[in-house]
């Protein structure tokens, strides 16, 4: 190659890790920011999930009073 | 809360199905981002010109497309297409931060309090990705991983004050009193970022270079990749905050939830 050029060019092969990098790097800061929320999200929605149930299965509790609670009835 | 019924109604039936097509709007807003970063990182690698660096040695030249070309060509520029975008977008939601924090301390609504919060979050996420890319341009380029200059300096007192922020909120356990202190840390915190971005131009001595100018002229193959770059980081941050506040929302519907057992059981 001609070293005029070569100088010309000489901080393609040194910059481009870093322009890769870069930008690499945002994306995975940015990244983890979602997995964050998505993990955050799935927890979440356990929680509202587990709660409906446990006030589904209440209120038809409530609804039949007749029945007999079997919450701490000890197993004869 | 002033508005506590305010808060209670949101939470209501409306706010879930409109809750659903925020989060659709938030998911498109995040896709269509990643597209046009995607595009923005494509064009600034492959097609953006290199800009000018030192001037080659014993006063050589070469002849390039027909143009005289006497440097050395900048490869590490190329950081600029998404370093920039990346600390506009994290400049935008720290004054969105403080906004909102005006808009809480005028009216007391929680929701008001909630958003500020969130885009100090996301604010905060920009300001890092801002800092590593930066990062990597200042070592290559100037051979150092931080350098004490004016806009670094105050960029990264920005970073800490965003940081104080959150520490200044799990410090005060009183909801109101927190809301409080929060929106007025945010609004002083936020001065500092008009701080840094005029900062290059206030002090001329920083050899940090003044970006956005009347007198630029970039060339479309430069312009159409930096635009591109602002415009999706500004859907990407716009959709995190979106999906967050759906986040929140859900928190919301947890403690309501709770309450309405708490009730069943009394």
């Amino acid at each position: 190659m001609d070293p005029v050029l070569e100088e010309v060019y000489s901080t393609v092969l040194s910059g481009a890790p870093y322009v890769i990098g870069a930008y690499a790097l945002i994306w995975v800061v940015l990244m983890v920011f979602v997995i964050m929320m998505l993990n955050r999200s799935r927890k979440t929605q356990k929680d509202i999930d587990a709660l409906r149930e446990s006030i589904e299965r209440r209120k038809e509790r409530t609804s039949r009073p007749d029945d007999v609670p079997t919450e701490g009835r000890s197993e004869d | 809360m002033a508005n506590e019924s305010a808060n209670e109604r949101e939470a209501g039936g409306g706010r879930r199905w409109s809750s659903g097509r925020w989060t659709t709007v938030a998911i498109v807003a995040v896709v269509l981002g990643c597209a046009l970063t995607t595009l923005d990182f494509l064009w600034a690698f492959l097609r953006a010109p290199m800009v000018s660096g030192a001037n080659l040695s014993d006063g050589q030249a070469a002849i390039i497309n027909g143009t005289v070309v006497s440097t050395r060509l900048l490869f590490s520029q190329k950081i600029f297409y998404f370093h920039v975008p990346v600390a506009i977008v994290s400049f935008c939601f720290i004054i969105a931060a403080a906004v909102y924090a005006v808009m809480f301390l005028a009216r007391r609504r929680e929701s008001y309090d909630l958003r500020s919060r969130l885009c100090m979050l996301v604010g905060l996420v920009f300001i890092v990705a801002t800092m590593i890319s930066g990062d990597l341009w200042t070592r290559h380029d100037w051979g150092v991983w931080w350098v004490w200059e004016p806009r670094l300096t105050t960029y990264f007192i920005l970073m800490l004050l965003v940081i104080a922020y959150f520490i200044l909120r799990a410090a005060v356990e009183d909801p109101e009193t927190q809301a409080r202190f929060a929106a007025v840390f945010a609004i002083v915190a936020a001065i500092d970022a008009p701080i840094s971005f005029f900062i290059t131009r206030l002090v001329p001595s920083s050899i940090h270079p003044v970006v956005i100018r009347t007198d630029s002229g970039l060339p479309p193959d430069m312009l159409v990749p930096f635009l591109a770059g602002i415009f999706g980081m500004a859907l990407v941050g716009f959709g995190f905050f979106r999906l967050r506040l759906t986040l929140e929302e859900q928190a919301m519907e947890v403690e309501s939830l709770k309450r309405s057992y708490e009730e069943l059981l009394d």
